[in-house]
């Protein structure tokens, strides 16, 4: 497989409690979405942050993952509703630590019972690269239904 | 006080040919976002994927910690400028992160800043969680 590189760009204006900043990837896919501290922590009011862009990658990663479970398993999925929550907490020493990040999957697949998915979908967050790098600092946890079932909570 | 952030993304068919959606996420900043392994691992053809999201969510709490370690030494920035550069190798996952900052920070001597930018490296909530990355530089420029 090729190395594969990937960009980001931000900038950033002034200190930390009333600046703000802009987030664009190289790509094109986004481009100069706003950001700051007062809605990285409270309210978002439409603005990301970058707690919710390493959701939106797990999510992503894991999404991915699953869907190669499912398939190595003889059953591609007909579709996938994959949701990551992250969060951000302060910890003992005063700092801010990402603590979790709360996979949840929901598929619509053939021949492929709840206990099964569960199986292959915690195979698949440790499966997927990121799922490993950020047990660093968060609590991964997994839970998957089939679309149909009640998903328990 | 723990703040939590959600992305929701959904996926059809196999892994590779098969395609992903990052449909909304909790500030709706961004959403209707295309995924797949093709646009990860080869040529990105305008999609975005894991890697990418993960230099965009570490270049802004890089810059935003830095910020705050400036402006704590009495020198708020200007501007800062970051990008940060991942590298993902299949199947291992992330190997490399390069951030790169040019900072315009009036009053602050070279030492102090380049200190305060390894300061934020080593610091911000994302680094912490990216700690495993075998290979993490920094590239810390001030401008006049």
């Amino acid at each position: 497989m090729p190395r594969v590189q990937r960009e980001a760009n931000v900038t950033w204006e002034g200190n930390v409690a009333r600046g703000n900043g802009e987030i664009s990837a190289a790509t094109g896919a986004f481009d100069a979405l706003p950001y700051s501290l007062a809605t990285r922590i409270g309210s978002p009011e439409g603005k990301t942050s970058p707690e919710e862009l390493v959701a939106a990658a797990h999510a992503a990663c894991f999404a991915r993952s699953l869907a190669g479970e499912l398939a190595g398993a003889g059953s591609a999925p007909e579709h996938l509703d994959v949701r990551a929550v992250v969060t951000l907490d302060e910890v003992e020493d005063g700092s801010h630590r990402i603590v979790a990040s709360e996979l949840h999957a929901r598929a619509r697949v053939k021949d492929v019972d709840g206990e099964k998915l569960e199986r292959l979908a915690v195979g698949a967050s440790e499966g997927c690269p990121l799922t490993k790098l950020i047990e660093a600092s968060a609590k991964v946890t997994v839970n998957a239904t089939l679309e149909g079932e009640s998903d328990g909570d | 006080m723990a703040t939590e952030r959600k992305a929701d993304v959904s996926w059809e068919g196999d892994l590779m040919s098969g395609k992903g959606r990052i449909d909304s996420v909790t500030s709706g900043a961004i959403g209707g976002l295309d995924v797949s392994w093709r646009a990860r691992s080869e040529e990105a053809g305008g999609d975005t994927s894991p890697e990418e999201l993960i230099a965009a969510a570490h270049a802004s709490c890089f810059s935003m910690a830095l910020s705050n370690g400036l402006a704590q030494a009495g020198h708020a920035p200007q501007e800062l400028k970051t990008s940060a550069t991942v590298t993902f190798q299949p199947p291992e996952g992330i190997t490399k992160i390069v951030l790169e900052v040019a900072g315009k920070v009036p009053g602050i001597d070279n030492d102090a800043f380049q200190q305060a930018a390894e300061a934020a490296k080593e610091n911000c909530p994302v680094s912490k969680a990216l700690a495993g990355v075998p290979d993490v530089s920094l590239n810390a420029r001030l401008e006049s």
